[in-house]
């Protein structure tokens, strides 16, 4: 098994109009055995820019505190928001410094950026970018995720449909690998709200 | 559990025997009904049924016959003989054990924790389906490579019959069904004046 499938995820993000959905499972395992079903792997960086870390649970949680950090300062710096954009530039020089020894992640970064237009992309683990005008998937589910995706989008979905086609896409895929599902995690972000659900899926 | 939903994993060898399936599918499959052929041709030569504790030894036979060779079978074989009910476990190393209650395949750990803990002799029939169903719900939360439905027979003097097949994902929330959270602030519209 490699080191990718260690703990098992699934993340996807969809851009809609003027909004955003970004998704991901909820099992973190040890190879087969499931550990817990409350494992979070969306992150919020602020209101407007949320990260998504697949692959090994340990440098997931390691990269996104350095993310943190990092932020921290550029906001005091600053005195404002990262744009998503810079961002992204930023995750992809933080992983190609490793490149000799890198960080076992895929993230799947999604914002609103100036005048709150959707941006989303993936990266590969040594940070090569790959923008995306409608949707992006990361994490052991990845082949189902790209099929399903592909079969249910439509661009300029209303933040409503823009859930349940995210949703859908997520848990038809997540049935199709053993190691990621057990629930799902949905954000809907547009410019004035940001809405947290959690999906009702198969435990198995 | 990723090929398929529906595989069937008990199969009937004959009215009254049933094998269980873990390992290689195709293995599992193509030796049980040989198993299959040779309790009929047992019949038909002794004039009289195979036991259970003769079936589950033809099968070891064979399967030891080819052992390093690469097979994967992990399997119990149950059924009803003259002696009473008879279970046997019988893998493709060569292995065959006579006993009470087994667990097999990736989620059997798990199983065998709630199978353990639940068993007395004397249950009765609902009671010990019912904790099987459970044994194979909780395999197939905590083991990635088990899920789907979790099927239940039940061997007698007179044959087996097929006691449930549930899905596990709705067995899931009917053991645990998700509460009402308890709102602590709510948003409501101010009434327009």
């Amino acid at each position: 098994m490699s080191i990718f499938e260690y703990n098992g995820c699934a993340l996807v993000a969809m851009v809609g109009k003027n909004c955003f959905a970004i998704a991901s499972d909820r099992r973190l395992g040890v190879q087969l055995q499931t550990i817990a079903t409350d494992f979070q792997k969306i992150y919020k960086i602020h209101e407007k820019l949320f990260i998504g870390l697949s692959g090994l649970a340990t440098d997931a949680q390691t990269l996104y505190q350095r993310l943190v950090f990092r932020h921290k300062l550029y906001e005091l710096r600053e005195e404002r928001d990262m744009k998503p954009e810079t961002f992204a530039s930023l995750v992809s020089a933080l992983l190609y410094e490793k490149r000799f020894g890198p960080y076992f992640c895929q993230p799947v970064i999604a914002g609103l950026g100036d005048e709150d237009k959707p941006f989303i992309c993936t990266m590969d683990s040594i940070g090569a970018k790959e923008l995306a005008k409608d949707f992006v998937v990361a994490g052991t589910a990845s082949e189902s995720l790209y099929g399903a995706c592909e079969s249910m989008f439509k661009p300029d979905m209303e933040p409503e449909e823009l859930f349940e086609t995210i949703s859908q896409a997520l848990l038809s895929s997540v049935d199709r690998d053993c190691l990621s599902g057990w629930g799902g995690h949905v954000y809907v972000v547009t410019p004035t709200e940001v809405t947290e659900r959690i999906l009702k899926g198969r435990m198995d | 559990m990723s090929a398929s939903q529906s595989v069937k994993k008990i199969i009937e060898i004959n009215p009254y025997m049933l094998g269980t399936m873990a390992g290689g599918a195709a293995d599992c499959q193509f030796w049980h009904r040989n198993l299959g052929v040779k309790c009929r041709l047992h019949e038909l030569a002794n004039k009289r049924r195979i036991s259970v504790t003769g079936a589950s030894k033809l099968l070891a036979n064979i399967l030891y016959s080819y052992r390093g060779m690469g097979l994967s079978v992990g399997t119990m074989i149950a059924g009803w003989d003259e002696k009473g009910p008879g279970l046997y476990y019988v893998d493709s190393e060569g292995g065959r054990l006579k006993g009470t209650r087994f667990s097999v395949g990736s989620g059997s750990p798990y199983a065998y924790g709630v199978l353990d803990s639940g068993y007395r002799y004397d249950m009765s029939v609902e009671e010990a389906a019912e904790l099987a169903r459970r044994a194979i719900y909780h395999a197939t939360f905590r083991d990635g490579a088990s899920g789907g439905v979790a099927s239940v027979y039940h061997v007698g003097p007179n044959g087996w019959t097929k006691l449930s097949g549930d899905d596990v994902g709705e067995l899931h929330y009917k053991y645990y069904p998700v509460e009402a959270e308890v709102v602590e602030q709510e948003m409501a519209e101010l009434p327009v004046t």
